[in-house]
């Protein structure tokens, strides 16, 4: 079985309704009633499982179908649902479904994706199937206080799902990495967890942009991802612009993205390498993204926001186009931009060096950026070197007794130092 | 008060004691004769005495007292619009008191500015020109809007050739008694390209050790202060390993701080003397010809030298075929 590619979301998706994460009394209730159908037609014919997306509605519905060993009919927003297209789909299950028993449910996911005309009467067909049904059927939403649900809701056994604590998630995220062999810093799941806000879904695909092809998994790894805010759909967009086969459908990537597109372009500049791999194709879609960012060069000296348009050109059917010979094979994770992620790390060391470089800078006409930058690594050879230069310098800078410590890189020649100065 | 970095020791006073930017100075003069400045763009590389220029300009003008008529900000550590619309302001609409009626206020790493904070500048600029007159530095013109240069008398500082960059280090050298050996001053010069700044840190930082400064000693300063292995960068790129090609440009420009006119100068140099076929060179240089221009357009350095690396990678890869 090829795994190695494969969403972690799917692969390790809860087998048994035991193994799914929170929500056990929603669970329990929704598994009383479905055992329930085998004594006989309950109550409520249909359950409405309704709560945030992520949380397990779903696959608490296929993780119960497997325990009880019956078959699941499923229909989700991606098909087509007009009054006639669920009759069909519906009717003939649940006709079926007496005939043996109970050994078949029918899911309806995905209703709020109900939309006006296109889905005409389905809540209506919906409705009377709820009313009707002869064997379980089971109806998804995010919400079900949505007024085109009132009728329905009142045929259905409502069960609200919540999100879980972070405690929980993490614990999944813990058998994930198990099962993956990767060792994980304890703080780093929870900071997953938490960030999710308990969509184990998306803190499962945080895991796995962060971990896959990893032994270890540490704190550091993850804590720039708190620049990042819910970007579940930034990898679709990426899709649309990396694999894009059309001009018009890489331009409009930039329509779905949810972060501006200084963001996109560093998303994007940070993933075509691992994606164009073929030199030609590399050079070309590299050429694109310099040229977008000339454009933004020009963007800043003219002041003139109309070229924008042609940064989102090239930085979206530029890279697309530059796609000849590069072949798509396997499932390659998308990065979070690695420029942004190393300005997070390392920051007490950049404080120091901003730190001294505001000392420079009073006394050297220099930002203290430049000075951090430029003049502190002569600096640091010549603490190194000589301590008597060294203590002069201090003095006249206005160095403290850590600055010098973090320029000769040890406490004792720091002594050395601070005892000629005195 | 002595100053115990020789950058700060022996940087210029006067215009009289600047080495090379002849014609700059020239000009400056006359600007100190007439008691009349434009607002001005220094544009040039780092280290090549466009902050000094500004100073010396002001000496000249107010005499020994000239820090209080000018105020110096740096715009890559207080670039935000709020600074331009407090400081900035207040600044250059109080009146000036003496022989002079405006103040010089020299915007240092200007093109480091926000473009909200340049175009409240504009405005600043223009209702007080009778008080305050601007000298904004840059590397980068072309990070500057447009309107801004429309407004200022520019002028393009170079590194410094050869000669004078030895005439000046020697003479440091000569004063703090370090014993200077030409093939080090050449090495000096090598590695630093005309930047007076760098030149000098290396040789205080060469000289903390103790010996005479040669060229080995020169490098192995360097190597450490400066740890922009292009050729090793350039060897990734050519063997088809982007990835990790990109990842020591990041490391050089962000973790080292080494800038990208300093790194495009180093490969263009090795490009020349790489072992590929000579059709190739000419045709490499091309692209770093182009690769620099729109860097002096102003555009982001990592993002450029990529490119420029992936053109490597290709290269590399036809080559192999």
């Amino acid at each position: 079985m090829k795994f190695l590619y494969a969403a972690w979301t799917v692969k390790h998706k809860p087998r048994s309704a035991a193994d799914i994460v929170g929500n056990p009394e929603a669970i329990k209730t929704f598994s009383d009633w479905a055992k329930s159908w085998s004594k006989g037609v309950p109550k409520k014919r249909a359950a409405f499982l309704y709560g945030p997306p992520g949380i397990g509605k779903t696959v608490t519905v296929e993780a119960l179908a497997n325990d009880l060993g019956v078959e699941l009919v499923e229909k989700n927003a991606s098909d087509y649902r007009t009054e006639d297209a669920i009759n069909r789909f519906a009717g003939l299950a649940s006709q079926y479904g007496s005939l043996f028993g109970g050994k078949r449910i029918i899911l309806l996911d995905e209703l709020d994706g109900l939309t006006g005309n296109a889905d005409k009467g389905g809540v209506k067909a919906i409705t009377e199937i709820a009313k009707t049904a002869r064997c379980p059927v089971v109806l998804i939403a995010n919400s079900a206080y949505d007024p085109r649900f009132t009728n329905l809701r009142s045929h259905c056994l409502l069960i609200e799902f919540k999100k879980p604590p972070a405690g929980e998630v993490a614990k999944h995220l813990k058998r994930v990495c198990e099962r993956e062999d990767i060792q994980v810093d304890e703080n780093a799941l929870k900071f997953i967890a938490q960030r999710s806000e308990g969509d184990v879904r998306s803190a499962v695909n945080d895991l796995q942009a962060l971990a896959q092809g990893k032994k270890r998994l540490s704190y550091d790894d993850v804590s720039w991802l708190s620049y990042r805010d819910r970007q579940d759909s930034i990898f679709n967009v990426l899709r649309m612009i990396i694999y894009g086969r059309t001009c018009a459908g890489a331009k409009q990537a930039v329509n779905m993205a949810d972060v501006d597109i200084d963001m996109l372009f560093e998303w994007v500049y940070e993933n075509v390498p691992a994606h164009l791999t073929d030199p030609h194709d590399l050079a070309q879609a590299m050429n694109a993204l310099s040229m977008a960012d000339v454009y933004r060069g020009r963007i800043r000296s003219t002041q003139d926001w109309s070229f924008t348009r042609y940064v989102i050109d090239y930085m979206t059917a530029g890279v697309a186009m530059a796609r000849q010979n590069t072949k798509v094979h396997g499932w390659i994770p998308f990065k979070f931009p690695g420029r942004i992620m190393m300005l997070s790390r390392s920051k007490a060391e950049r404080a120091m060096q901003l730190s001294i470089g505001f000392k420079i800078k009073r006394k050297c006409h220099i930002s203290a950026a430049r000075a951090s930058k430029e003049v502190l690594p002569y600096l640091k050879i010549i603490f190194k070197n000589n301590a008597d230069m060294a203590a002069r310098i201090a003095k006249w800078l206005d160095l403290d007794s850590e600055m010098i410590e973090y320029l000769v890189g040890s406490k004792e020649k720091a002594e050395t130092i601070t005892t000629f100065l005195s | 008060m002595s100053f115990e970095m020789w950058a700060e020791k022996y940087r210029p006073k006067r215009l009289d004691d600047m080495v090379d930017q002849k014609e700059i100075v020239e000009r400056l003069k006359s600007f100190v004769k007439s008691k009349n400045v434009p607002h001005c763009i220094f544009a040039g590389p780092p280290g090549t005495g466009k902050t000094t220029a500004a100073l010396c300009l002001a000496r000249d003008l107010y005499g020994d007292g000239y820090r209080e008529h000018l105020m110096e900000l740096n715009a890559s550590d207080e670039r935000g619009i709020d600074v331009v619309r407090e400081t900035v302001k207040t600044f250059a609409r109080s009146r000036s008191i003496g022989a002079i009626p405006f103040k010089i206020m020299i915007l240092d790493e200007a093109d480091n500015m926000t473009s909200d904070a340049q175009q409240a500048l504009r405005r600043t600029m223009e209702r007080y020109t009778e008080t305050c007159r601007f000298i904004m530095c840059a590397n980068y013109s072309g990070k500057i809007i447009e309107p801004i240069q429309s407004r200022c008398a520019p002028f393009r500082f170079t590194f410094l050739p050869r000669e004078e960059h030895d005439k000046y280090v020697t003479c440091i050298a000569e004063g703090e008694k370090v014993k200077l050996l030409a093939d080090g001053a050449e090495a000096i010069f090598e590695v630093c390209g005309g930047d007076l700044r760098r030149a000098i840190n290396t040789l205080q930082a060469a000289a903390s050790v103790n010996k005479p400064v040669d060229a080995k000693l020169v490098y192995s300063i360097t190597g450490r202060a400066n740890p922009a292995d292009v050729q090793r960068m350039m060897d990734t790129a050519m063997k088809g390993d982007f990835l990790d090609a990109r990842k020591q440009l990041r490391d050089m420009i962000q973790r080292y701080g080494v800038a990208g006119s300093d790194i495009i100068r180093q490969i263009h140099g090795e490009i020349f003397k790489a072992e590929i076929p000579e059709p190739w060179k000419i045709k490499l240089a091309d692209i770093v010809g182009e690769i620099d221009y729109r860097l002096v357009e102003g555009s982001d350095e990592e993002v450029q030298l990529s490119a420029l690396l992936a053109k490597l990678v290709e290269a590399g890869s036809e080559l192999k075929k």
